[in-house]
């Protein structure tokens, strides 16, 4: 691994850097299921006895920073290469998650173009009792430009 | 529908699920925006995105996402999907048709365990993303 990769990984992974609240309103993923072209009513209705976020509906809980402050800068162009999500247990209407952020992962591929960086921020969220319920990863890659 | 499954017992190997396509209107994403987010000019505006150096509007990532999730409950409307990992290859375009297919490439009849492959194409039958989804059937 290369060694400035091995330093950020170093200093960055594992460490928490952000922390950040959110009020789930069932109305908000409601409309994210159907326009997502979920049918099901348990996601679709609040009316439901069953009715909860689809998993995926975490994606869109974005924190207060997306990378630490101290991070360093690579320099290149980022882009959103993927999301993941871990579903642990049902989202709730009214309910309020904590989202705790830190860096997953960090590393590279090289292609035609060059060197990508790979940074992986997950956001684990917690509901009012502290259960863990899902783990959300956004995945950035940055195309490093050439030295000159 | 009746290629929906209930349980596990019913999930076959390398079986497809019914595919769709999903709603990429400039209505939709704009509906999407107003209630979930994501409502910026380079998604609702397809001028705006065209001098950002887009071709045209994007669908979101997450709701892209969300096209992934909804493709498996269509499919199984029991299944708890514990975990979908997607890869953004290229924008998906508002305003474009675009085509959902996925393939079951593992199961486990004993916990209920599925893995499924799906991708979400253009016209052109090119991959804009792709994602890998485990989700849990009732094995009963």
């Amino acid at each position: 691994m290369d060694e400035d990769i091995e330093a950020m990984r170093d200093q960055f992974l594992n460490r928490e850097f952000d922390e950040v609240k959110f009020e789930i309103n069932g109305e908000s993923f409601a409309a994210y299921a159907k326009a997502c072209g979920e049918t099901h009513p348990r996601f679709t209705d609040p009316s439901h006895e069953d009715f909860q976020a689809p998993p995926t509906f975490v994606s869109t809980l974005v924190g207060g920073r997306n990378l630490p402050g101290n991070f360093p800068r690579p320099k290149g162009v980022g882009m959103d290469a993927g999301k993941a999500v871990e579903w642990m247990a049902p989202i709730r209407s009214g309910v309020t998650l904590t989202g705790k952020s830190h860096m997953h992962d960090i590393y590279t591929k090289t292609g035609r173009s060059g060197r990508m960086i790979f940074l992986v921020r997950r956001t684990e969220l917690y509901d009012e009792d502290n259960v863990h319920v899902a783990n959300a990863d956004t995945r950035t890659v940055i195309r490093e430009k050439p030295s000159e | 529908m009746s290629d929906q499954v209930n349980t596990i017992s019913d999930v076959e190997f390398g079986c497809e699920l019914p595919s769709f396509n999903p709603d990429t209107s400039l209505d939709n994403v704009k509906y999407f925006g107003e209630f979930v987010g994501w409502g910026g000019p380079r998604f609702t505006d397809h001028e705006a995105a065209r001098k950002e150096g887009f071709p045209g509007a994007l669908v979101p990532g997450v709701m892209s996402q969300g096209f992934l999730g909804a493709m498996v409950h269509r499919w199984a409307p029991a299944a708890d999907i514990i975990a979908i990992d997607t890869v953004f290859r290229a924008p998906v375009l508002v305003d474009q048709t675009h085509h959902i297919t996925g393939v079951v490439t593992d199961i486990d009849q004993e916990t209920g365990s599925v893995e499924i492959d799906i991708t979400v194409s253009n016209e052109e039958e090119e991959t804009r993303v792709f994602g890998t989804a485990t989700a849990k059937l009732p094995t009963s």
